[in-house]
């Protein structure tokens, strides 16, 4: 998108974020609280997959790991849960880098195996040590402030620290450090010729993307009062996949967006059938056969086509580069 | 621990390895040859063990696995040509990401379809009657159905070693293995001889599943539980590797076989922790070829 079309994007999203609550009811207060964490999931996902290439299984882990931090620190220090929340930062960063530490001696597919070899084995203690984690029943019931227990409250508190993250996650993928990355994701070796040190990269995109998953696994822990296992499980990191997916993974703010339409999908879709899986395989199967480049990518093609017709009525279109070409690496 | 205890537990690990070792080998050939994660493999083998439980209840249980073996292998081999055919065909040239994305999305909806036509409860397949008995073994009762999957995956394993090592079409998807593009440069129909080998791994698929069904209850979510242990199958074993899959399998059904005798509830974490470490030794597996960068 342009960077026209992108401010206004986000001066969208920001007008609707904050004039939400004043326009709907309280399960639509809900909803919007659980968009702002899965946007803050899926951008932190979105460093590894759009910005550098790495399709990582690992995600629903870190996610995990930060919703287990706000939780043990009530079950087991009895600390105020709130802490829990700028404490999963340094906790999720420190498990993502161990665990890229290992996964990252493998490249490509062999990379994201072992990340889901090591995710499942996160799950897997999450799942069995009964005495910290009180195994498969999971935690409940974290005593939150009385703030939080307000619908709206709950909300602007998510949204304060959720942008506050996704603000931090743009200021990285906007350095110089970002835009290395996006020289490995383009071409790996070329990337390594001109001097960047392409491990050492990765492994520090991947331990700020686990760290910024474990503050989204944090805010939900919050806004939930509980943790379990299931949030660990690999299955569960499909979701931000699917959101980044759904509004585009070669834009920064198409995640954002991606989160808005897929819980409003979702949430329609649970309520009209029992068969919600098969609905919603259906419309990612169209995405990624159709629009790959997600909802970001299709409001660049039709502005690229307004702009084009302005200028040129007759312009003959065969000659144009087709910019979904020039959106994916080739690999 | 006795001998003859040792024995059958290690009997019931290679019973366990030898439908892993079905499944996984499928899904190495598959990924080996088309750098496919084919997340689907496991809903495939779903599809297998419900069309089995039908085609059993259909014509009678006292025999009625044995066609039911080449049903469920069909059903999966038709299914899976739709996919390639219709759907992955399409992505080949966009990254891989978008193919595993794709795959995923056909388990969402295969798990629903499962669902619409058979059910949420859990069927059982009787077994053929010539196979449900038991055999003594050092004294102890053995299930012969047990033997059956040991001599089935053993059986494959020979066919597909036969089918890469002695025919034309093996060597074509050993070149694909190694380089797909220079194989297309020699001539051969590369789209076709992916369709080709995403049938075969298809029916690998659905006829462990018509084997499974045979073995413990047929329900929903049996495609999760398989993948991620196919998985762990391949990935220690190295991806697009049969014998890598033979050794993986080995390794994975024993360990789960002695972990529920020591440690029930630390199982799952022995078949990943072994996984772990042999990709952290070995990042691309322990027969497999180091990833094309």
């Amino acid at each position: 998108m342009t960077p026209r079309l992108t401010l206004l994007a986000w001066l969208l999203i920001a007008g609707a974020a904050i004039a939400a609550p004043a326009y709907i009811d309280k399960l639509g207060i809900l909803s919007a609280t659980r968009i702002v964490i899965l946007a803050l999931w899926a951008v932190s996902l979105n460093l590894l997959l759009g910005r550098t290439g790495l399709v990582s299984f690992a995600h629903a882990a870190f996610f995990g790991v930060g919703a287990y931090t706000v939780a043990l620190l009530w079950l087991h220090l009895d600390l105020p849960a709130v802490l829990g929340v700028p404490l999963s930062v340094a906790v999720g960063a420190l498990v993502a880098f161990l665990t890229g530490a290992v996964a990252l001696r493998a490249v490509h597919l062999y990379f994201s195996m072992l990340t889901l070899a090591l995710s499942q084995l996160l799950f897997v203690i999450a799942f069995v040590w009964y005495d910290f984690t009180q195994g498969d029943n999971g935690i409940h019931g974290i005593d939150i402030p009385d703030v939080l227990r307000d619908t709206a409250g709950s909300y602007w508190f998510v949204l304060a620290v959720g942008a506050l993250g996704i603000v931090a996650l743009w200021l990285v993928s906007r350095s110089p450090f970002g835009t290395a990355l996006q020289a490995i994701r383009e071409n790996r070796q070329r990337a390594a010729f001109i001097g960047i040190n392409v491990r050492r990269y990765e492994l520090a995109a991947f331990t700020v993307a686990g760290a910024f998953a474990a503050l989204a696994g944090s805010l939900f822990a919050l806004f939930n009062r509980s943790a379990y296992p299931g949030l660990m499980d690999w299955t569960a990191g499909a979701q931000p996949i699917f959101v980044i997916l759904i509004g585009g993974m070669y834009e920064f703010v198409g995640p954002v967006l991606g989160a808005m339409v897929y819980v409003l999908l979702e949430e329609s879709v649970t309520r009209q059938t029992l068969y919600s899986n098969l609905v919603l395989g259906a419309v990612f199967l169209g995405i990624v056969l159709l629009r790959p480049d997600g909802l970001a990518g299709l409001v660049r093609t039709l502005a690229g086509r307004m702009r084009r017709s302005r200028l040129a009525p007759v312009a003959d279109d065969s000659l144009e580069p087709h910019d979904t070409d020039q959106l994916e690496p080739e690999r | 621990m006795d001998l003859d205890t040792l024995v059958i537990q290690l009997l019931a690990g290679l019973t366990r390895a030898g439908l892993l070792f079905i499944v996984s080998a499928g899904l190495s050939l598959v990924f080996g040859a088309m750098r496919v994660i084919n997340l689907a493999h496991g809903s495939l083998y779903m599809l297998g063990a419900f069309v089995a439980s039908t085609v059993v209840a259909t014509i009678g249980g006292d025999w009625g696995l044995f066609p039911a073996l080449v049903v469920s292998a069909a059903a999966a081999a038709l299914v899976g040509s739709v996919i390639e055919v219709g759907i992955l065909r399409r992505l080949y040239r966009r990254e891989h990401l978008l193919q595993l994305l794709a795959t995923f999305a056909i388990v969402l909806i295969i798990s629903d379809i499962v669902e619409i036509v058979w059910g949420t409860a859990n069927l059982s397949v009787a077994r053929p009657a010539v196979l449900s008995g038991s055999v003594p073994i050092l004294g102890r009762p053995f299930p012969t159905y047990n033997l059956f999957i040991i001599a089935a995956a053993l059986g494959t394993g020979v066919a597909l070693t036969l089918l890469l090592r002695r025919t034309g079409l093996g060597r074509d998807i050993r070149a694909a293995i190694v380089d797909p593009e220079m194989l297309g440069g020699v001539g051969v129909d590369v789209p076709r001889l992916f369709t080709v080998v995403f049938v075969i791994g298809s029916a690998l698929a659905g006829m462990a599943g018509a084997i499974a069904a045979g073995s413990g209850a047929v329900g929903l979510g049996m495609d999760v539980e398989i993948l991620v242990q196919a998985f762990a199958v391949t990935i220690i074993g190295g991806l697009g590797s049969i014998p890598g899959a033979l050794v993986g399998a080995g390794i994975i059904g024993v360990a789960d076989a002695f972990g529920i005798l020591f440690l029930p509830r630390l199982t799952l974490a022995i078949i990943f922790l072994a996984m772990a470490i042999v990709l952290a030794i070995r990042p691309s597996g322990l027969f497999g070829l180091p990833e094309r960068t």
